[in-house]
């Protein structure tokens, strides 16, 4: 089920009125959102459904059994055997649904290169929606039980937690110890941050339907299907909106999600801060994808090491742990090239810092200029790895960049007014002081309800009216 | 998580209840039906004809009359007018009349068959007066269209206009008129040379000009669809074109779906054999594994596996758009650059096709 669709707006309903009269019996309620959850979910295959079922019982028994070990006198051990249980279990559903192919196919690669090639059984495995999520989710449970951040939660309570629909697909990844403890008691039926909820769903809207589905299908998707058909200045033009398209796809699915779980009574952990307004890759990974960049941080990086086994093993941390964030995108050498790059990108600016400290340097003065370079520094920088991720393969991508020289002479027709536009517009409301953006929610928090509907059907009206037809799934369906 | 101290938020903004919140969702949602009325008509009524398609237009045409009793459709209307798209609301069907290919083709004063316009020998492209390629059909000839667009590109001798269009086909022209859009093309792009790919969306009951709805499947369906492919076919020649290389439809592991296919496959390749000058591409074949059965990798030129088909088992990846392509190209180039004997074309009607065709549903 797609968010921008009458569909949904009738699956809301039903679920925000059934969300609020059944709060008062919490144990229903619970009952009630899961199966909502499930219907949600069960609308692209109903088979997908039995993951999360399967999801639910064995890492509740994972989670149960890792808190049992621990409790017992040297029961560490055993409780890192139910863990790496745990951590295998996830990883082999997810190797299976999404990357069997992927290895059987360079494993047949290799082989033929050696003269060894033999048929290997690939399989159409169709790939549950938002499996990656979803395996990031739960491990999340299982290893802050192991480290006694947690404990574990009822089966019905963990159970609301792998299905909770608002956050299913794409995000953000609510950690179990952020998410369940709003499970313990009802959600209060008279203090919905309504305001702040509208605005979230109606800005996701906008930006994805407004700006992301336009620039994919005027500029985005010709520049990379047939970039021999375009002069340089629309392949420029076709990267930096890819960025912007990027942006407000995957950051308008955060925003109506975190606006549809205020409404039903839960906040959701922000993924997104003005990404383009970094200054340094490490600064554009604390903005983007907030939810995952702190994921592998705190569920990777840490336990390779992070920063305490010295610089060089720091480094090597830092990429590893980005190849491994690329390869979590997708099953293919360009999500790992992409990992790779901001892997690479962190590591340098690493070393640059390290021997600017070991000579007693100070950090450089920043002034508006330098700011606005680095801004643009990093703006490109973060551009060129977007085209490895967009594109079909590697070679695709250098040829992509390629036209960027190739294509010089002509300038083309693709960037038009509205493209350039609405370019603007994307990388323009990452500059939107956030104070105003919270005087515009007080402000609709402030009118009557008939006041707040009048206000949202006209907003979903020029939503409407303006986008394209139809609504395009959201980019982060497939990781 | 938000930081904010939900007891304290800034600007003294109070929080509101969940009736008030849902009062104000239902006020939007009652407002933005009114509001978008005409174009939820328009889609119940572009439906596939049956059940889901009446109860949807049941529970929307109510609505559409009050929407336009209250005046509340006009702003859409206005809206889309003033910003120069289509009307949102249900539009009349573009009638294209096609006046029927004579057949047995007529004869010349001393008996012998009048030679088709086909058959009259096909200009060379060269450079400066490249051979205009208009690529059509819906979402299936997109990436394989994309893939054709750049082999055209490579030759410099042809100019190519990819023109797919999501969800549509031949059976609802009330959707999408592609007669009508193929006689605007052929006027406004003057191709010598037509590649078409439809029937993805065409599993559906059809509605012929008297009003009758045939199931698909049916004898009145093939009928209807015979006529339909040929009508395209007239329209297309009646517009200059010299070539038509129809693609058919690809094999997919649902064998439903798969039948349904086989059943167009075998429409498409009767009319490419009918009609002079028409080449059936058989897709089915080319994206077939070695068996004949479904394949999502395909080994390449070079034997590497290639991930041919997405994960819907119906659309092609660029790898298996590219293979497509080629095979379109070739036949292209056999006919346009060639040493082959210009106006061969009903000769060159799928040669391949009876060998090892699509087999029958």
């Amino acid at each position: 089920m797609l968010f921008p669709t009458i569909t949904f707006a009738v699956f809301f309903l039903l679920v925000y009125a059934a969300n609020w009269l059944l709060m008062p019996r919490f144990r229903l309620w619970k009952w009630m959102i899961i199966g909502a959850s499930y219907v949600f979910y069960g609308w692209w295959n109903w088979r997908f459904v039995l993951l999360l079922v399967a999801a639910t019982f064995v890492n509740q028994a994972l989670g149960v059994q890792i808190a049992r070990a621990r409790r017992r006198r040297g029961g560490g051990r055993a409780a890192k055997r139910w863990l790496v249980l745990s951590v295998v279990a996830n990883l082999a559903a997810l190797g299976y649904f999404k990357y069997v192919d992927f290895f059987a196919v360079n494993l047949d690669h290799l082989l033929s290169s050696v003269g060894l090639g033999a048929p290997l059984p690939l399989l159409r495995i169709l790939l549950p929606v938002g499996i990656s999520f979803l395996v990031f989710r739960v491990l999340t449970y299982t290893i802050d039980i192991y480290r006694g951040e947690l404990a574990p939660a009822s089966t019905l309570d963990f159970g609301v937690y792998v299905a909770f629909f608002p956050y299913l697909l794409a995000g953000p990844i609510a950690r179990a110890r952020d998410f369940l403890p709003q499970l313990s008691s009802p959600r209060d039926p008279h203090s919905v941050d309504a305001g702040r909820a509208f605005i979230l769903i109606l800005g996701g809207l906008a930006k994805k339907i407004l700006i992301a589905d336009y620039l994919s299908t005027h500029i985005v998707n010709g520049v990379f299907a047939s970039p021999q058909s375009f002069s340089s200045w629309e392949t420029l033009w076709g990267i930096i909106a890819y960025s912007v398209q990027i942006y407000c796809d995957f950051s308008a699915y955060s925003d109506i999600a975190i606006g549809i779980s205020l409404l039903l009574g839960f906040e959701l952990p922000e993924n997104f801060n003005a990404s383009y307004t970094a200054r340094t890759v490490q600064d554009f990974w604390r903005r983007w994808h907030i939810t995952l960049s702190s994921w592998l941080r705190d569920y990777l990086y840490i336990p390779l090491g992070g920063n305490r086994k010295g610089r060089g093993r720091t480094y090597v941390n830092l990429i590893v742990t980005f190849l491994l964030a690329g390869l979590w995108h997708g099953a293919g050498w360009t999500f790992v090239f992409w990992g790779g790059m901001h892997g690479v990108g962190l590591a340098l600016e690493r070393a640059r810092a390290d021997a600017r400290q070991a000579r007693g340097l100070p950090e450089p003065g920043a002034t508006a200029g330098t700011r606005a370079l680095q801004r643009l520094a990093v703006f490109a920088f973060v551009s060129v790895a977007w085209v490895f991720f967009r594109a079909d393969s590697i070679g695709g991508a250098f040829g992509v960049l390629w036209r960027l020289v190739a294509g010089l002479g002509s300038i083309g027709s693709a960037v038009t007014w509205p493209v350039v536009g609405l370019v603007v517009l994307g990388i323009g409301i990452q500059y939107v002081p956030r104070r105003l953006i919270e005087r515009l929610e007080d402000g609709l928090a402030g009118i009557g309800w008939a006041g707040q509907g009048a206000v949202l059907a006209l907003a979903l009206f020029l939503i409407d009216t303006l986008g394209p037809q139809g609504a395009a799934e959201f980019l982060y369906f497939k990781f | 998580m938000d930081d904010r101290d939900p007891d304290k938020l800034p600007f003294g903004r109070r929080r509101r209840t969940a009736a008030s919140a849902l009062i104000a969702i239902l006020v939007a949602f009652v407002l933005g039906v009114l509001f978008n009325a005409p174009a939820m008509k328009k889609t119940a009524t572009e439906l596939p004809f049956g059940g889901q398609r009446s109860v949807r237009l049941a529970l929307v045409s109510p609505a559409a009359a009050v929407s336009h009793w209250v005046f509340l459709d006009r702003p859409a209307r206005f809206a889309a007018a003033a910003l120069g798209k289509p009307d949102p609301g249900l539009r009349p069907v573009e009638v294209v009349v096609v006046t029927p290919r004579p057949t047995p083709q007529p004869t010349t004063a001393s008996g012998k068959p009048r030679p088709q316009p086909t058959a009259k020998p096909l200009p060379k492209p060269y450079a400066g007066h490249p051979m205009h390629l208009y690529i059509a059909g819906d979402s299936m000839v997109g990436i394989p269209g994309m893939a054709l667009v750049n082999l055209s590109n490579d030759t410099h001798l042809i100019k190519p206009l990819l023109d797919y269009r999501i969800s549509t086909g031949l059976v609802r022209p009330d959707f999408f008129s592609w007669p009508a859009q193929l006689q605007r093309q052929v006027k406004a792009f003057d191709p010598g040379a037509v590649v078409v790919m439809w029937g993805a969306n065409d599993n559906q009951g059809v509605q012929t000009s008297s009003g009758k709805v045939y199931e698909f499947g049916s004898s009145g369906w093939e009928k209807e669809y015979r006529k339909r492919v040929g009508d395209a076919i007239a329209i297309l020649f009646d517009g200059g074109v010299r070539r038509i290389y129809w693609v058919g439809q690809p094999i997919v592991p649902d064998s439903t779906y798969d039948r349904q296919i086989r059943l167009m496959n075998d429409i498409f390749r009767g009319a490419a054999k009918k009609h002079p000058g028409v080449q059936y591409i058989d897709a089915y074949e080319v994206l077939s594994d070695g068996g004949g059965g479904y394949a999502q990798y395909l080994r390449d030129d070079k034997g590497e596996m290639q991930q041919v088909r997405e994960a819907d088992g119906e659309h092609l990846t660029y790898a298996g758009g590219m293979r497509l392509a080629k095979v379109v190209m070739a036949a292209i180039k056999a006919e346009w650059f060639g040493k082959k004997k210009p106006g061969a074309g009903s000769a060159a009607s799928s040669p391949k096709a009876s060998a090892k065709a699509t087999p029958a549903p």
